[in-house]
């Protein structure tokens, strides 16, 4: 396919970098010294603007399949797609981070009356994902797939966690979820039955959400369930959102410290119970005068790196239990997580899926990465040809897991023994090596 | 302040004023009091004789002025034209051989709805003369401005200010983007309110003429009543749980009340004012018919008089079902404190008004949050919408203002010889626009035996209280005063 990716930043970049092994990629940006960084992937880099027709065709618009449009101008974004769609009837992916262009996109003459195919929040699916781990107590990371018939929980185990008590075969975990994946210091890998967990490890577990369920009440022994006191450190786009989610949950009693006066005057006028506080979030006296250290749960969402993880750092030490921290950087998810924050979280990742989602779809398409990409999430056809085997007859490649088989809606976390049949749809992790094999075992020719 | 637009346009609204004399000169005519017929006759006349003067004292330039009203020539205008049409409406009492300084003290109780009264003596005055007390407070309940604005496409740009001066409450609310459709919409409504009143009271075996003259006090939370003993006069549970309805309806913003015969619900049950304002009745209802049967009342007796009792007292009404002034201190205690609150702001209802309690209770609770989050941002808001804050400090200096102005009016009617029930109740019941208070000015009292001085000075917080008080107080600045001058060139 040939991709026109408009907007060489953070997200232009790292679509070009996960599409570019496949597909014929081509990133437009006004700024040439941005051509630099793209040098080293395998794509064409054509400058100058997005909205402007020359510029375009000269990225041969004419001849592309897909245009993204990710630069971090909703306008500019949604002007290019407008343009593409207008020389060519490409598909349009576009990315918006204001509340007013993806309202419109809901509506019936929404941002499809431009030509565009595809809306991307970055923003609100990042706060969409804090919201779901602030909420499940305990977790650094939960996702939900096919519609909220499976769910997936990340936990750090600590000494005394039910999960190390046993090796992986005698552990009773709820009927219904399965252990997929380990994270043991740089390692990552799929345990096997005879794999003993220790504290320090991060367990991924997948499963339907009543065994969910489960499994986070068996996680969240000891823990304080009840009421939650969450402070959110920046009330951007993200902040903001995951505040005014957060606003609505009685059992949480929330904070919101925001440095911009009349940016926090109309947080403060959105929300109705949250506590709105004009401050900078690394001021540490504003932190112990307000008693910071006694929320359960901490979220910096500053656009700043250096700032969040100065923020987070001062909750830690004034003792914060849990830390969920936005990174913009990419290369700063793993150095964030082991300087003490508990969860690292980037708008990217799951924008990127996204993208990649709507792009490759078909057969075999990526739901999420987990583990700053270490982990995938597929989803996949069952080919004819093992409709009727066994899974355990089937052997899938090594280092992927089917987690759940997906039939009639429903999600059945499988056996070795369960059958599959026609129409069935599976939910498979692997790890980044072995996604490539995973695609081709169950799309390719037999 | 350019003198002569003001003159200019009080002479407007003068001159509009003249022709409702003729109301109560038919009334009179038609009951054959030609004595008061003509007086009311003569007034007509020289109303509009005086408006007429006045427009043109202003010169041609001055009409062209108008249109573009300042804000404080606006206010003055209000107050001042407030303040001579009261002065007319005298004129009849004084004619019919009430003493000048009564007469103004009557005359001002029902242009503002106070319902206040010097009169003794009933049998000695005509129906006509009834008629024309029930009527000014008709005229001032909707307001007198709002009205010249509905019917006078001219007054219609100068008129926004003057229409907002007058408009009772913390409010700015508008049916419709011309200030003029507003004023007719809720004068429309007003006075088919009025008529359906008339209709229920006659059916509920009034005479027509008594139910014409309640309807008109009742929806105008005014008070006056043709009956020397008020309602209590009619000794029917009927009559008084409908003017009980009225009143309560009265209380309510009548801006909200168009919403809802336009078949807007929502626009009543979102309302945090209306939801104060009935939890404040029931409240106060509930209260006040416990200290009643405690005191020895029947309970089906005390639940009447207690809804009706606390309904005129917190429209402002003033009608008394019962004499309360012979019930219990704690009954009276539970009056006193309504007439500190008043209705909705946007109705006929005097005091200080619902919303603003809410304001001002919301102001309070966040000065206390602060001194625990001392870098929280705590807008105060309304209805889940942030209240400005230069709204909020409005409120706050008019409560402050509405406070000391019922101090100083209560300090002086006391040192002026009243005894202290007497001077506080007199004081509260005035600048709130109640009518009645308690001992010797109690429903069945009148204010006729105080020092004159104090009725001057009742009078004035009558004023001061219809028209917010800082209309009229703005007025005490002396740079007004300095800059006022007579020529319009800028």
């Amino acid at each position: 396919m040939r991709i026109l990716i408009i907007g060489g930043g953070q997200v232009g970049f790292g679509l070009a970098q996960a599409l570019a092994s496949r597909h014929e990629v081509v990133v437009v940006d006004h700024a040439p010294d941005t051509a630099d960084r793209f040098e080293k992937l395998d794509v064409e880099f054509v400058a100058g603007g997005g909205t402007s027709r020359d510029t375009l065709r000269r990225a041969g618009i004419e001849r592309a399949d897909v245009c993204v449009a990710c630069t971090g101008l909703d306008e500019v974004n949604i002007v290019a797609c407008g343009m593409a769609n207008q020389i060519r009837q490409t598909r349009t992916i576009c990315f918006v981070s204001r509340e007013d262009f993806l309202r419109l996109s809901k509506g019936e003459d929404g941002l499809a009356h431009f030509g565009i195919d595809r809306v991307v929040w970055p923003e609100a699916q990042l706060a969409d994902d804090i919201e779901r781990i602030v909420s499940t107590p305990g977790a650094i990371d939960a996702e939900v797939f096919a519609e909220g018939a499976v769910r997936l929980l990340e936990y750090r185990l600590e000494a005394g966690s039910p999960l190390i008590a046993e090796r992986v075969a005698a552990l009773h975990l709820p009927h219904g979820s399965l252990l997929v994946a380990v994270r043991r210091g740089d390692e990552f890998f799929i345990p096997r039955g005879e794999t003993r967990l220790a504290s320090g490890d991060k367990a991924i577990v997948m499963g339907t959400p009543d065994a969910m369920a489960e499994v986070q009440g068996l996680m969240a022994q000891g823990l304080n369930v009840g009421r939650q006191s969450v402070t959110i450190i920046g009330g951007g786009d993200v902040g903001m959102r995951l505040a005014e989610r957060l606003d609505t949950v009685p059992t949480i009693s929330l904070r919101v410290i925001e440095r911009d006066e009349a940016r926090g005057e109309a947080l403060a006028a959105r929300l109705h119970r949250a506590l709105v506080l004009q401050g900078n979030g690394t001021d540490l006296a504003l932190l112990e005068s307000e008693d910071i250290g006694r929320s359960d749960v901490l979220v910096s969402v500053i656009d700043n790196d250096e700032k969040n993880l100065l923020a987070s750092l001062l909750g830690r030490q004034l003792g914060v239990k849990r830390i969920i921290t936005r990174v913009s950087e990419p290369a700063n998810l793993r150095l964030f997580e082991r300087v003490g924050v508990d969860v690292a979280i980037s708008a990217r990742g799951a924008a990127i899926a996204a993208v990649l989602h709507e792009v490759e779809g078909g057969p075999a398409s990526l739901l999420a990465v987990l583990e700053q990409g270490e982990g995938r999430i597929l989803e996949l056809e069952v080919p004819p040809r093992y409709v009727g085997h066994a899974l355990r007859d089937l052997g899938p490649p090594r280092d992927s897991i089917v987690g759940a088989i997906l039939r009639a809606g429903r999600a059945i976390v499988p056996r070795g023994a369960d059958r599959l049949l026609a129409g069935d749809r599976l939910i498979v992790f692997s790890t980044r090596s072995a996604a490539d094999q995973v695609r081709s075992f169950f799309t390719g020719a037999a | 302040m350019r003198l002569a637009v003001v003159v200019h346009v009080m002479g407007v609204l003068v001159r509009l004023f003249g022709p409702m004399f003729v109301v109560p000169a038919l009334v009179a005519a038609f009951y054959h009091e030609w004595r008061d017929a003509v007086a009311f006759a003569v007034t007509a006349a020289g109303s509009s004789g005086l408006g007429h003067a006045m427009r043109f004292a202003g010169g041609p330039a001055a009409e062209d002025a108008a249109e573009r009203l300042r804000r404080v020539e606006g206010m003055i205008v209000v107050a001042a034209a407030w303040m001579l049409i009261a002065h007319l409406a005298a004129l009849p009492y004084v004619w019919a051989g009430v003493g000048f300084i009564d007469a103004l003290f009557e005359s001002m109780s029902g242009l503002t709805t106070t319902g206040a009264t010097i009169l003794t003596d009933f049998s000695a005055y005509g129906r006509g003369i009834f008629f024309w007390r029930s009527m000014t407070q008709w005229l001032g309940g909707m307001g007198v401005i709002a009205l010249f604005v509905a019917v006078l496409p001219r007054l219609a740009i100068g008129g926004r200010e003057l229409f907002f001066a007058e408009a009772p409450g913390p409010t700015d609310e508008k049916l419709s983007p011309q200030i003029r459709q507003t004023a007719l919409t809720l004068w429309s409504l007003y006075a088919a309110l009025t008529g359906v009143q008339v209709m229920a009271l006659w059916l509920a075996g009034m005479s027509l003429y008594d139910a014409a003259c309640h309807a008109m006090t009742t929806l105008a939370a005014g008070g006056f009543s043709p009956h020397p003993s008020s309602i209590a006069g009619y000794q029917s549970p009927a009559v008084e749980w409908i003017v009980s309805c009225f009143m309560f309806v009265g209380g309510a913003n009548f801006a909200l009340q168009y919403r809802l015969v336009r078949g807007n619900v929502r626009a009543l049950t979102d309302d945090e004012e209306i939801r104060a304002y009935a939890g404040v009745v029931v409240a106060a209802s509930v209260v006040l018919a416990f200290f009643l049967t405690a005191s020895g009342m029947q309970l089906a007796d005390a639940v009447r008089h207690g809804v009706f009792q606390t309904l005129a007292i917190i429209t402002t009404t003033g009608y008394a079902s019962v004499d309360f002034n012979l019930w219990t201190d704690q009954a009276k205690m539970v009056l006193l404190g309504l007439m500190f609150v008043g209705g909705c702001a946007g109705s006929a209802a005097g005091g200080p008004k619902v919303v603003r309690h809410v304001l001002m209770a919301r102001f309070t609770l966040r000065e206390l949050r602060r001194t625990l989050h001392p870098r929280a941002i705590l807008p105060i808001k309304l209805g889940g919408r942030v209240v400005p804050e230069s709204v909020v400090r409005e409120v706050v200096v008019f409560m402050l203002f509405y406070i000391l102005t019922f101090a100083v009016g209560a300090a002086i009617v006391i040192a002026l010889g009243a005894n202290l029930v007497t001077g506080i109740s007199a004081s509260a019941t005035t600048i709130g626009n109640v009518g009645p208070g308690f001992d010797s000015i109690g429903p069945m009292g009148s204010f006729a035996h105080l020092h004159p001085v104090s009725k001057v000075v009742l009078t004035l917080e009558m004023w001061i209280g219809r028209l917010e008080v800082l209309t009229v107080l703005v007025l005490v600045r002396w740079e007004i005063w300095q800059s006022a001058r007579w020529r319009l060139a800028d």
